[in-house]
């Protein structure tokens, strides 16, 4: 593994670039529960970051960290070169980080589509004034973004069910909407938490290979979690493992297997 | 039969964004507005007699539509809860008063529709709670602003004018030459004011429900972590739905006092009036525009045509007709929270549904 800040390509030929986005020395506590002891890994531009470890390692808790929904006790966040404040949710969304739930949170009073929409919310920029008369450029401005959100939902394949209410939905769909809603975000770094958590080998074979595209197409960086190593094997360019909240390794997904620490802790038991 | 969206080929995005994209429900609002503005001014409604037709029925659901859709955006499209309505209109109707003592050759409609302002940014006011509690304790929260407003309606001798009866008495005032509120005003005029008002609102609330300020309301409303996480800002999606809400509650407050009652006095605006609002958003349906025409129509006229069908077809004293009505709307409501929970909204839209697909089952 390279230590450098130099981008590089990889032994199959993808471009990695340079680091984003560097977690330092990240203690997580909730009272006694520390949910994260010193972590310290980065994620750089254009590649899919693996991580993984059994329940309750803190995978999900790391991304609540890189989101601004849990604020570490200890260690500092570098974000594209600067170390990062403490920020709201919604300020690390401008910032262009987007992200799905393990346990779906789409908007159930909504439709697929209105679903998708709602990712565009930071790039419709017309006033209050203009969202009450909503003709001219505030209505322009929605059927540019409604079209992209189209083309979104042809991409994921979901066309047929983008009228349908989330809510009544089968849950690999729910799942792939909530994919669609956050690419419409057009991150920059995409946070996947078990994406393909419940799914069978079909759609996760579907959801795989939007992500590789997605990764592929849009240039977007990509962290997930993920529990299906054989998956992880084939989407990773570099992999975390954390166990009750420590760093056992990190590595290219080769490296990691090999990694004696994590054979005993993880790979070689059944979960 | 004829309810079809076969043929209606969508050519843009833009017209697959209007707020009635199929033509059958162009021409039924087309209809509706025929009447509203060319039959009832006239004629009022079929088998009442006139002035009880406009000043029991027609102009106070109007009035009050307005005041549901108000509601139905704070509760329905936003997901926060209040009772604070009855004291929000209450705000805009004192307002008015002040406003126009201070102002008397300003145009009252423009005077009513400024009134809802100061509604708006107490409204804001009293919903910052929201940002830290929900529920249950947001109820008990908009319950306190409710009763500190209407100890101020009490209190504040100044909002009446220290006038001696405690209640607002509204002047006579006229808009390029007619006359549109006090005694002299008819019932035609006034009723026309308040549908003109209605309508302008509805569009607005049509226009901001389906854009980006809408979709922020409904994403904190369906699940707030997500909605942060995709850049809504909680204070300010919250604090606009309760000023706009509130902005609606005002405007319907002070058309109430201004164009209907009258005179008015706190109780008009206390928490009993806030739970009848609450009625009619729940029964017509929870983030819906037509549920909130369809609420305030019937919770309003229920009670009367009740009483008027006691009266005239089995001579029952109409207190006791009175108190079946309540009985029975109490019944309805909990019948329709089990059954159908999105109001007679959702029946409406499944009567459409199976037209459309008439004659099939399916
Ligand atoms: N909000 C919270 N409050 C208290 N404990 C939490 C909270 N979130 C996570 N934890 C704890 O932190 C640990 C890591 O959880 P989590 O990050 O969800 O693990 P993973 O996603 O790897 O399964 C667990 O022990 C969990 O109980
Ligand atoms: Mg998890």
């Amino acid at each position: 593994m390279k230590d450098t800040k130099e981008s590089f390509v990889t032994e199959d030929g993808r471009h990695i670039g340079s680091v984003i986005m560097e977690m330092r020395n990240i203690t997580l506590r909730f009272g006694g529960v520390v949910a994260i002891t010193n972590a310290s890994f980065d994620i750089r531009e254009g590649e899919i970051r693996a991580i993984i470890g059994p329940n309750g390692a803190g995978k999900s808790s790391m991304l609540n960290v890189i989101n601004g929904f849990y604020h570490p006790q200890e260690g500092e966040i570098w974000f594209r070169g600067k170390k990062r404040p403490s920020l709201r949710p919604y300020e690390i969304a401008e910032q262009g980080i987007a992200r799905t739930f393990q346990n779906i949170a789409l908007f159930k009073g909504m439709t697929t589509v209105e679903n998708v929409m709602t990712g565009r919310q930071l790039m419709l920029k017309k006033n209050f004034l203009w969202q009450l008369l909503r003709i001219g450029p505030a209505l322009d401005e929605e059927v540019v973004h409604r079209r992209r959100c189209e083309e979104i939902i042809d991409f994921l394949e979901i066309q047929a069910i983008r009228n349908s209410p989330v809510g009544s939905l089968p849950y690999g769909l729910q799942k792939r909407v909530e994919l669609a809603r956050a690419l419409a975000m057009e991150p920059k770094l995409l946070l996947l938490d078990e994406p393909m958590a419940g799914m069978n080998v079909e759609e996760k074979e579907d959801m795989s290979r939007f992500i590789l595209d997605v990764n592929d197409q849009y240039g977007t960086t990509i962290a997930l979690i993920e529990h299906d190593m054989s998956v992880v094997m084939d989407l990773a360019d570099r992999v975390v493992v954390l166990d009750y909240g420590k760093m056992l390794a990190d590595g290219t997904p080769d490296e990691v297997q090999k990694n004696q620490a994590v054979i005993d802790a993880y790979l070689g038991v059944e979960h | 039969m004829f309810y079809r969206e076969a043929g209606q080929f969508k050519t843009s995005y833009a017209e697959y964004l209007q707020a009635l994209p199929l033509r059958e429900d162009k021409v039924g609002i087309a209809i509706w507005l025929l009447l509203a503005v060319f039959y009832v001014p006239f004629f009022g409604l079929p088998g009442l007699e006139y002035t009880f037709a406009m000043n029991a029925i027609m102009i106070p659901v109007l009035i009050f539509t307005i005041t549901a859709l108000g509601l139905n955006i704070l509760v329905g499209y936003t997901g926060q809860i209040s009772l604070g309505t009855g004291a929000f209109m209450g705000v805009g109707a004192y307002a008015c008063y002040k406003l126009t003592t201070y102002f008397p050759d300003v145009n009252i409609i423009l005077i009513i529709l400024a009134s809802g302002f100061v509604s708006a940014a107490v409204g804001a006011l009293f919903g910052l709670p929201s940002l830290r509690i929900k529920g249950f304790y947001l109820v008990v929260a908009t319950l306190a602003a409710q009763f500190f407003l209407e100890w101020c309606f009490i209190r504040v001798e100044w909002l009446y004018n220290y006038n001696p009866s405690g209640a607002i008495e509204v002047p006579q005032r006229e808009v390029f030459g007619i006359v549109v509120t006090g005694a002299a005003a008819s019932p035609a005029t006034r009723y026309l004011v308040v549908l003109g008002i209605l309508i302008f609102l509805t569009i607005i609330a049509g226009n901001l429900v389906r854009g980006r300020i809408g979709r922020s309301w409904m994403m904190i409303r369906d699940m707030d972590i997500a909605a942060e996480l995709i850049g809504v800002r909680p204070l300010r999606a919250k604090l606009s739905a309760f000023a706009v809400s509130s902005y609606y509650c005002g405007v319907s407050g002070a058309l109430m006092v201004f164009l209907w009652l009258g005179a008015a006095e706190v109780e008009s605006f206390d928490v009993n009036h806030s739970f009848l609002y609450l009625f009619m958003v729940i029964f017509g349906g929870l983030g819906s525009i037509t549920g909130s025409y369809m609420g305030a129509a019937f919770i309003w006229t229920f009670p009367i045509l009740l009483k008027e069908l006691g009266k005239r077809v089995f001579d029952i004293d109409s207190i006791i007709m009175e108190n079946v009505s309540l009985v029975a709307i109490g019944m309805l409501i909990v019948f329709i929270l089990i059954k159908e929970p999105h109001g007679l909204a959702r029946l409406w839209q499944l009567g459409k549904q199976k037209l459309r697909i008439w004659p099939f089952a399916h």
